[in-house]
């Protein structure tokens, strides 16, 4: 026995595997393992009723099956403060909360009435949450948010966080993370855009009810997919619009809804933001007058910032490729003809106020609220540092600045 | 018994590791609150005052080829001088070592275990750490040596990955002077990478001409932590402050490659690997002081010391790098003035006079 | 006069031998000179005994006397003179012992003849274009193998004697001049101290010859394949064959060489790099996977891709087990399985495999006993592990503790426990050349065979690692 433990002592490292196997293996042994203790959250839904949040999470919970099909379902808790509300929903669910899984926080647009960094601290703080969660803002509660995305998911396999996805990729072409929420909320003047989608209550006998609403504006076939998929069904679950909204944020504050077209007016300086149609009207062509569509299918942007006379000047150069899509008219007179995808000297001018036109509108909507969306601030900061430090200690307030540049927008069409 | 030699190559990558040594994760952002991106300008100084080292180490062991450095000092200042500037070393290696592990702690705790995970680590740290100063400098950096590539190729993905997102220029020269300097003293303690190397003088071959690559290693390392603190503030501009984990941090927002899902597992594992081979040249370092300043005490006593040691310490600081961190303003930038710059002086002048009794000799 | 009792003589040896059954003699008279023949039947060619011995003896009509013994009666190759003492070793070797009343000397005939098989190509290392030959358990037959390929006068074969009961032969293989003396006198040194009543196959000697005995890890290389010991010889390295075993023994040995295989030899150079890569991930996979798995589902649940947690999550669900113990259970019945399929007869091996995939894996998932992702991590890390087979048996230790270290300490645990397996490794050295070379330490001229391959053509340097005398190959 001696001669063993002396053996024994000169290879510590079966000592070690030793201590191992007596004290950390039967924990092994016994821990049915996080999969299986945690609630995997995949959707966060924050909301406030009467000084009380209430946090809603959609979350997966494994069922032995073996369709590997997402089961989720709503939990939710309430208590004073998110942190609370979480425990309580914790206690709620029987499971550990998983936040390392949640792609989307919803919060509902109630929170947004003032600065909502006061209600999501917790979730700036919660190391397990991961940054890149899609921050979004519902029109009603965003439990119902949930549950319709939910609905949503079980019919037809969209997720929320791909809707949200494609929103993101495509009208507003930037992040809308929560992180990317911190970011704007830390410039020099605090904006930041979130994405904004709308809740329709849909009653037993509504039909078709998503186009009825939709209109001309661009919408996500989605929502009518469900209603012509399952009249059966005796949940009347909401119905989300996706009509590519975002929400304008001041200070952490809602000030605004922006409409799709104000979006692409902001995300005309962006040069990932592609596809987007420029529609232009009455162009006159052979005597005859016509709606011509394009689609940009490039985009350079040159800018240029400097002080004119104390004036600061934004310069902006757009170098767009536009390919012709649609010719509205008269189609007795239309031929096909190769005629229509050479710009004239006419559809040039026409799209020219057409842009500086839809770039018009946006910037009436930042000077308006008194945002910077767009980081003019910064831009200006960057390049021109001493005279836009001295153009703020004369104007006091940075957030007016932008109602003090003058914005030059030329625009060259790319040959093909 | 004398340890047996690490060649060039494997020298180098010591270097490498060294200069990884606490600048990945934390350090960018807690320079970010400071001199704000600024603090990559203050990196650039710090890096540039380590590198002024280098040569001194040089001209050192082509004066001494063979001689252990307490040999050196002992005979050229005092014994008991040389003792106390050991004394100085082993407690600058300990708190190394502390910090590389709570720092690597609290990441582990946030980002890949969810629980209380303490005894976890330190079980499955502690006994590797312990073998491999064991086993002596050159198995280890035989090791390490071994998954350079893993690691370097993990670093330069982390870097790479994140070009996948929006990235623009960091708001540099916002800070000012004081701010500047007040950020490149206070983290004085996290450089100094060379100090390592006075350690184990004896036990580099280095044969000549073979002296520019240890130049090289350097410049990589120091160009890779350059990119991660421009790139981390070029991701997170305003936000920075608000990431403590940099190489991890800046994979978060990357292109999401579609069944693979989290992309940071790249950082974590190179993150992993990195932290215990930084743990185990720093306490390697520690026992060799310790061994030092005792000469007869056995290499298992001095593991033992160390073990001792640094149980205690991590209890003391246990989980709460901010109270190391914090407290440490006080005192961890002396430590880090007097052993990363004022050492290397003494063994300037220490060649200097050498220089010139020679000179004397000759003439 | 007299110089032996030849009667007396045989009877003595006989004693000597224990009167063993298969003892034969034959006296031959002439006149009064008698000469006596001993050996033992049951290992000599008996056939060669009366052509060789016999009929010409009978012919033979002249006086006889030792010399014309030697130079005209046995026609005979392998002929010696020899001591007295010596008779009986002679005799066990399958010698005919020429004993004589007319002369002091003793002459021991070569006539020896064991069962032997023919070289085939041996079942654990199949090319798939190259020699088909493999050693067998005779030695004589696989240094004729060697010979014909090595035709130098620098082959340097010395004989020496292990085990008390067994005396078994064991030949040192090096070129002269080429494989370092240092290391050839270290295994001499150490195949002298040898003390062991019998060696039954090679890996006795192996057990003897390694620096660490008490090591998970082999460090002496061993082949089947005579090409391979061949190319072995010429990379300066030391051979052992020992009697009666197929298996050859080289050192030194790094973990290199069971990357390689004597199919890379005989294919495209980028192909074989290629496979190198492949088996170098087949081993990592073998090692890590079902710990990594284990790690995940109990530990960081948050690193697994949500598809694949919500798989794992909902196959796992319901079952009885905790995922270690699952783990753990599939791993049993793999090891159960293989063992079963290795020790069975090929025709009931069928059956073992039809129970084994079809009740036991299928059954049990749908039994709900075991989950599909657990068989699937298993079974992939199992057959990984045939990537390698030389380090199958190693490898399969190291998996059970990855699985515990996974289990109980989760990813961090593992990579510790890699890297501790790193540095151990750098710790061993088999006779001078470091285990991991030529990647820890680095030594770049050794890299054209890593794993990476160069073609033949540029590999015009011995490796270094093995610090052979003569670097140059030509």
């Amino acid at each position: 026995m001696k001669k063993q433990i002396e053996k024994m002592v000169k290879q510590p490292m079966i000592i070690v595997f030793i201590i191992i196997l007596i004290f950390f293996t039967p924990l092994a042994i016994y821990s049915p393992g996080e999969n299986r203790n945690r609630g995997v959250v995949t959707a966060i839904g924050i909301d406030k009723q009467d000084q009380e949040y209430e946090i809603s999470l959609l979350t997966f919970i494994p069922t032995a099956n073996q369709s590997y099909k997402e089961q989720t379902s709503i939990i939710s808790g309430k208590g004073g403060t998110l942190a609370e509300a979480l425990y309580k929903a914790q206690i709620n669910m029987g499971r550990k909360v998983g936040l390392a899984h949640a792609k989307t926080t919803v919060v509902s647009k109630d929170l947004l009435q003032e600065d909502v960094t006061n209600h999501i601290d917790y979730l700036s703080r919660v190391a397990s949450l991961p940054e890149n969660t899609v921050f979004v803002c519902s029109s009603s509660s965003a439990k119902k948010l949930l549950e319709a995305s939910q609905g949503l998911e079980q019919k037809i396999g969209l997720k929320l966080e791909q809707l949200i996805g494609f929103n993101a990729n495509i009208i507003y072409v930037t992040d809308t993370s929560l992180e990317a929420f911190y970011k704007g909320y830390y410039k020099r003047v605090k904006s930041s855009i979130i994405g904004y989608l709308k809740l329709k209550e849909l009653n037993g006998d509504s039909q078709s009810g998503g186009s009825s609403k939709g209109g001309e504006k661009e919408q996500n076939t989605a929502n009518n997919l469900i209603e012509g998929g399952s009249q059966s069904n005796d949940i009347a679950l909401n119905d989300i619009i996706n009509e590519g909204e975002a929400v304008l944020l001041k200070d952490g504050r809602m000030v605004d809804i922006l409409s799709i077209d104000e979006l692409n007016g902001i995300n005309l300086l962006n040069k990932k933001a592609l596809n987007q149609i420029i529609t232009v009207n009455n162009v006159e062509l052979d005597g005859e007058k016509f709606d011509l569509s394009y689609k940009i299918k490039d985009k350079k942007v040159l800018i240029n910032t400097k002080f004119e006379n104390d004036i600061p000047v934004f310069s902006a150069q757009l170098i767009l490729g536009l390919e012709l899509v649609e010719v509205k008219g008269n189609h007795e007179t239309i031929v096909i003809n190769t005629e229509f995808s050479k710009i004239s000297k006419d559809v040039e001018n026409a799209l020219d106020n057409q842009i500086k036109k839809i770039f018009t509108d946006a910037l009436k909507v930042m000077r308006e609220n008194k945002t910077d969306v767009l980081g003019i601030n910064e831009i200006f900061f960057n390049s021109n540092r001493n005279s836009y430090k001295k153009f703020i200690e004369k104007i006091e307030d940075v957030d007016n600045f932008i109602d003090f540049v003058n914005f030059k927008l030329s625009l060259i069409i790319q040959p093909d | 018994m004398k340890e047996q030699c690490i060649n060039i190559r494997q020298a180098c990558v010591l270097i490498l590791m060294c200069i990884f040594t606490n600048k990945i994760l934390l350090l960018p952002s807690l320079m970010f609150e400071e001199a704000k991106a600024d603090a990559f300008f203050a990196v650039i100084v710090l890096f540039l005052l380590d590198i002024v080292v280098l040569p001194i180490f040089i001209k050192l062991k082509t004066m001494y080829p063979d001689k252990r450095l307490f040999e050196i000092l002992s005979k050229k200042i005092s014994p008991i001088l040389t003792k106390f500037i050991y004394c100085v070393f082993a407690v600058y290696f300990m708190f190394k070592c502390l910090l590389v592990f709570s720092i690597t702690y609290v990441y582990f705790k946030q980002q890949i275990y969810q629980d209380e995970i303490i005894w976890l680590i330190l079980i499955s740290g502690i006994p590797v750490i312990n073998h491999a100063i064991m086993s002596g400098v050159r198995a280890f950096s035989r090791t390490i040596e071994l998954l350079k590539w893993a690691v370097l190729i993990g670093f330069v993905s982390c870097l790479a990955f994140s070009l996948f997102t929006d990235l623009s220029m960091p708001f540099f020269f916002v800070s000012t002077s004081g701010e500047f300097f007040s950020s490149i003293f206070n983290h004085i303690f996290s450089f100094g990478d060379y100090i390592f190397l006075f350690v184990v003088i004896d036990r580099i071959e280095i044969k000549k001409g073979q002296e520019k690559q240890l130049y090289i290693s350097s410049i990589i390392g120091m160009l890779l932590v350059g990119m991660l603190f421009f790139l981390f503030y070029a991701k997170y501009q305003v936000t920075a402050f608000m990431h403590n984990n940099a190489l991890a941090d800046i994979l978060v927002f990357s292109v999401q490659f579609n069944a693979i899902g989290r992309l940071d597992i790249i950082a974590m594992l190179t993150i992993m690997f990195i932290t215990l081979f930084q743990l185990e040249i720093y306490s390697y370092a520690f026992c060799d002081c310790v061994l030092n300043i005792f000469p007869k005490l056995n290499k298992i006593f001095s593991i033992v010391v160390f073990d001792i040691i640094f149980g205690i310490l991590y209890y003391v600081f246990i989980g709460k790098y901010e109270i190391l961190v914090g407290s440490s303003q006080f005192w961890s930038p002396w430590l880090g003035l007097f052993v990363n710059y004022l050492f290397p002086i003494v063994c300037l002048i220490i060649i200097l006079l050498a220089r010139r009794k020679k000179n004397e000799k000759t003439d | 006069m007299s110089f032996f009792n030849v009667s007396k003589k045989i009877k003595e040896i006989k004693t000597t031998l224990n009167e063993s059954s298969d003892f034969a003699y034959r006296f031959y008279k002439k006149d009064k000179q008698i000469i006596g023949l001993v050996y033992l039947k049951s290992i000599i060619d008996q056939n060669l005994l009366s052509n060789a011995i016999y009929f010409p003896l009978q012919t033979f009509e002249e006086k006889l006397s030792i010399k014309t013994l030697k130079e005209k009666i046995i026609k005979c190759a392998d002929l010696k003179s020899i001591k007295e003492e010596d008779i009986i070793k002679e005799i066990l070797d399958g010698r005919v012992i020429v004993i004589t009343n007319f002369s002091k000397e003793l002459i021991s005939i070569d006539l020896y003849k064991f069962p032997t098989r023919a070289p085939t190509e041996p079942p654990t290392s199949p090319v798939i274009q190259g020699p088909r030959e493999g050693f067998v358990e005779d030695m004589q037959t696989n240094i004729t193998l060697l010979r014909r390929r090595l035709k130098t006068e620098n082959l340097v074969l010395t004989t020496l004697r292990v085990g008390s009961q067994t005396q078994t032969k064991v030949v040192l293989a090096y070129l002269k001049g080429i494989a370092n003396k240092k290391i050839v006198d270290q295994v001499t040194k150490k195949i002298k101290e040898i003390k062991i009543d019998g060696i039954i196959d090679s890996y006795y000697v192996l057990s003897f010859l390694q620096n660490r005995p008490n090591s998970l890890f082999r460090q002496i290389g061993n082949t089947e394949k005579p090409d391979i010991a061949t190319s072995k010889l010429l990379e300066g390295k030391v051979a052992i064959i020992v009697d009666n075993s197929p298996i050859v023994l080289t050192v030194p040995f790094i973990l290199m060489e069971d990357l390689q295989n004597s199919n890379d030899y005989y294919t495209n150079h980028h192909y074989s790099s290629l496979v190198r890569v492949i088996r170098l991930f087949g081993l990592l996979i073998a090692l890590v996977a079902p710990g990594a798995y284990l790690a995940m589902q109990i530990y960081h649940y948050n690193i697994l891709p949500l598809n694949f947690l919500i798989t794992i999550a909902d196959t796992t669900q319901g079952l009885p087990f905790t995922p270690f113990l699952e783990i753990l259970f599939i791993f049993l019945l793999f090891q159960i399985l293989y063992e079963v399929s290795l020790r069975l007869p090929s025709y009931l091996g069928l059956a073992t495999s039809v129970v084994g995939a079809l009740i036991l894996g299928d059954t049990g998932v749908k039994a709900g006993l075991i989950s599909p992702p657990g068989v699937i991590i298993v079974a992939l890390s199992k057959i990984a592990l045939y990537t390698i087979p030389e380090q199958s048996s190693q490898v399969t230790v190291l998996q059970i503790i990855f699985i515990i270290l996974g289990g109980s300490l989760g990813l961090v645990g593992m990579i510790a426990g890699f890297v501790y397996l790193l540095n151990y490794l750098n710790t061993i050295d088999s006779y001078g050349t470091p285990y991991l070379a030529p990647y820890g330490p680095r030594i770049p001229q050794d890299l054209k065979d890593g794993i990476f391959t160069k073609p033949i053509t540029q590999m015009k340097e011995r490796p270094k690692s093995f610090s052979p005398q003569k670097k140059e190959k030509t």
